[in-house]
């Protein structure tokens, strides 16, 4: 309930979607991030949820706007409608149950259908803490998002484990190619980019790297 | 004075005039900071914990609360009907009498067991009062139309030993899946077919919650010969099907194609639409996702059900095993393992059941307070396919019934206040999907479990009155202020966001609106919310429902 507008300062603003089957752990990983917190037993997504953070980029207040969907596929249709606007995304499936892996590549292509081409993806495998139920290996999740030109990290929100490295570098690389467009333009990013502004993330060729799990520094 | 700082503080950084209602860099939602909020309503922290929300924050809902009322009382529209507006109603504070008690509603009955008057009186006073928690469980059998309104109790036990039969059955075919271990119900179904075909259309015949769509297969299916005397009784409701069938063409025309002719349940959606809306589902699609979702509902309810200290860890890890609920964790109370595996049972049922819903999630969530009322698994299945009847539609795949409530609660808001409707327009917010999660769920995730069923009781209560056609002479007197209606949750949830009216015009984007309805639990109060939605069905009632039915004849 928190209506301190007094904190509404920032930069920029970044809206990110959280998709990926039911029960992958998206709303503990959004719960993880903005208020460090994990449930057990959260209950299932209806229709869309969001919460925001803010984080610090070069000398650059980025708040992000974090929107949870719901995963069951009969929801895509209400879900889809929020990806409007979106610039980036954390795409996540559960470690340990292969069919949500499998399903990445229906989600990936919802996302795109939906969303600006130059989005920012990133796979997400989580529930990493799971070892001993682990059903899909780090290399066939890396060689995957390869191929499609995202992102990738291994999270548990259980431990927190990659959950902040996630979602900054997810947010840095936005407000990279943000600002990289707007030096382009030979504009000061702030002012290039008031409020209340789409902000076009830049080529693809901006966000094909793969970027190994926890290299980011948080 | 807080709410006013609020709404002060929404002005500043309200600002902005762009017409992006998500673009990337809106000044929305700002109020959500990592430290002092939780995202959204969300889930997990709101189980149990709905009523500890900041005292400081709900009470200034209260103040804004008031200020609106006022707003509201004066506005242009209320003028014409100002004399009905003004009667209290059943809900106001000052009416509202005890819930109906375990002697009242003994003396309800007469001397054979029927209900007096065919349940006339019963329906008005659970409609304006609630029910007695420790007469739920029989009280839910009559409202969710298991048991007819018109019957005996000889005729309810002979009832309910057909309803166990039949839900045996589907637990059964539930068990075989099982051990298969594959989704398709193919096979199943041909084995079967003679003997479910003849057993599913008997329970849409039978008495209950009939809606336009039974009566559309009864009188199409030459079977309609069967020996319950209960028949007798449907007949005589039938005219209060014709006034359903009014308000709901769209499900009669679609249910024309489906209906008798296979083993499900008479279904909305025709044939075509289908095969558009192919999706990747399949039972055991559903088994994973109703495993998942059982495991993680909700828990309020423990405090609440009786019952639940009696489950013996043996009796719960049976019952687990016994649905195939494996992956739970060790430490999980034996009561909720048991509440668990119960939601895998019926839900899993139901999908066979009803395999053209088959099981969405919200589902679990309206499962879940029924099943912490009634310990009988056949009577709280059945409870549930009552409920179903009508809720079944928002969860349909075309998405036709949720977008028609949707288009309902906007319509009030049109009619109630167009500067606010404008205002949602210039968001783009006008469709109202901000409330989805409310029609959805029906306030579960909003309200607290005890006020949850308040509500569901009121709400049954109206629902079960107009199926039963009672709307005319002993009805007389309430219609002329609040006819019972269909859809007294759609006006509950347009009242809501008409007491946010001064608030909502503060905000610059949909994204705002969105926060501040998963923002809402923990501080709703029932009978005030029903008070609302009541000068509401009083004032627009008889515009809505026209305009309701002018939209779906084009």
């Amino acid at each position: 309930m928190g209506a301190y507008r007094a904190e509404d300062d920032y930069d920029y603003l970044f809206k990110v979607v959280l998709t990926g089957d039911s029960g992958v752990g998206k709303s503990n990983l959004l719960s993880r991030f903005t208020r460090n917190d994990f449930s057990n037993d959260s209950r299932a997504t209806i229709g869309v949820e969001f919460a925001t953070r803010s984080i610090q980029c070069d000398d650059k207040i980025v708040k992000a706007q974090i929107w949870d969907t719901a995963g069951q596929e009969r929801y895509r249709a209400i879900t889809s409608a929020y990806y409007r606007g979106a610039v980036g995304a954390l795409l996540v499936y559960d470690v340990t149950r292969h069919v949500t892996f499998e399903n990445v590549e229906r989600w990936l292509k919802e996302l795109r259908d939906h969303t600006d081409a130059n989005i920012v993806i990133m796979l997400v495998g989580n529930k990493a803490d799971l070892r001993h139920l682990r059903a899909i290996s780090t290399e066939d999740a890396k060689g995957f998002a390869e191929r499609e030109n995202t992102f990738f990290m291994e999270t548990s929100a259980l431990e927190a484990l990659n959950v902040e490295n996630a979602f900054t570098e997810v947010l840095t690389e936005i407000y990279r190619v943000v600002s990289k467009k707007a030096l382009e333009a030979g504009d000061d990013p702030t002012t290039a980019l008031p409020k209340g502004q789409t902000i076009n993330v830049g080529g693809r060729d901006d966000i094909s790297a793969v970027k190994k799990p926890g290299c980011c520094s948080a | 004075m807080k709410a006013l700082r609020r709404s002060h503080t929404s002005t500043s950084s309200g600002n902005s005039s762009s017409p992006l209602p998500s673009s990337t860099s809106l000044p929305s939602s700002s109020s959500t900071t990592s430290s002092t909020s939780p995202p959204s309503s969300n889930s997990s922290s709101s189980s149990s914990s709905s009523s500890s929300s900041s005292s400081s924050s709900s009470s200034s809902w209260i103040h804004l609360r008031s200020v609106l009322f006022v707003a509201n009382l004066s506005s242009p529209s209320s003028v014409t009907s100002s004399d009905r507006s003004r009667r209290k109603s059943p809900w106001s504070r000052r009416k509202r009498k005890w819930a109906l008690t375990p002697h009242q509603w003994r003396s309800l009955f007469t001397p054979e067991g029927k209900l007096r008057d065919g349940g006339v009186g019963f329906l008005k006073r659970v409609r304006s009062r609630g029910v007695d928690p420790s007469i739920r469980a029989e009280v839910w059998l009559f409202l969710l139309g298991v048991y007819d309104l018109n019957s005996t109790s000889e005729e309810r036990e002979a009832v309910n030993t057909q309803k166990r039969k039949e839900y045996e059955k589907l637990q059964r075919r539930c068990k075989m899946l099982l051990k298969r271990g594959n989704g398709s119900t193919d096979d199943l179904e041909e084995e079967e077919a003679d003997d479910q075909c003849v057993r599913f259309m008997d329970d849409y015949k039978t008495p209950g919650p009939m809606t336009s769509q039974d009566v559309v297969s009864a009188a199409n299916t030459d079977s309609s010969d069967t020996d319950s005397c209960e028949d007798n009784e449907d007949v005589q409701l039938l005219p209060s099907f014709v006034y359903s069938d009014e308000k709901k063409p769209e499900e009669e025309n679609n249910n024309n194609n489906s209906s008798g002719e296979n083993c499900s349940p008479p279904v909305a959606s025709s044939p075509e639409i289908q095969v558009e809306l192919t999706l990747h589902e399949d039972f055991s699609t559903w088994q994973r996702i109703i495993r998942l979702d059982a495991l993680r509902a909700d828990s309020d309810w423990a405090t609440y059900s009786s019952s639940s200290t009696a489950i013996t860890e043996t009796k719960a890890r049976g019952l687990a095993e016994s649905v195939g609920l494996k992956d739970y964790d060790d430490n999980l109370e034996s009561c909720r393992l048991y509440h668990a595996a119960r939601l895998v049972a019926i839900l899993e049922a139901y999908a066979l059941f009803d395999p053209e819903i088959g099981y969405c999630q919200g589902m679990s969530d309206l499962l879940s307070p029924i099943l912490a009322v009634i310990s009988e698994d056949h009577e709280a299945f059945w409870c549930f396919v009552g409920f179903m009847k009508k809720a079944r539609h928002n969860f349909r795949l075309d998405e036709a019934g949720i977008q028609r409530q949707l288009g309902i609660v906007s319509k009030i808001i049109k009619s109630k206040d167009s500067q606010l409707y404008k205002h949602l327009e210039n968001l783009q917010a006008e469709d109202c999907s901000f409330v989805y999660r409310m029609v959805l769920v029906m306030f579960r995730r909003e309200l607290s479990f005890e006020q949850t069923l308040c509500l569901w009781e009121v709400m049954w209560a109206d629902q079960a009155a107009i199926r039963a056609g009672v709307g005319k002479s002993p009805w007389s007197r309430i219609r002329q202020q609040a006819p019972p209606t269909d859809d007294l949750l759609l006006y509950a949830i347009a009242a809501l966001v008409l007491r946010r009216k001064l608030i909502i015009q503060k905000y610059s984007s949909m994204d705002e609106i969105v926060e501040e309805c998963n923002s809402m639990a923990g501080q709703l109060d029932v009978w005030k919310l029903l008070d609302d939605a009541h000068h509401l069905v009083v004032t627009l009632h008889d515009k809505i429902e026209t305009l309701s039915s002018q939209s779906l004849s084009i």
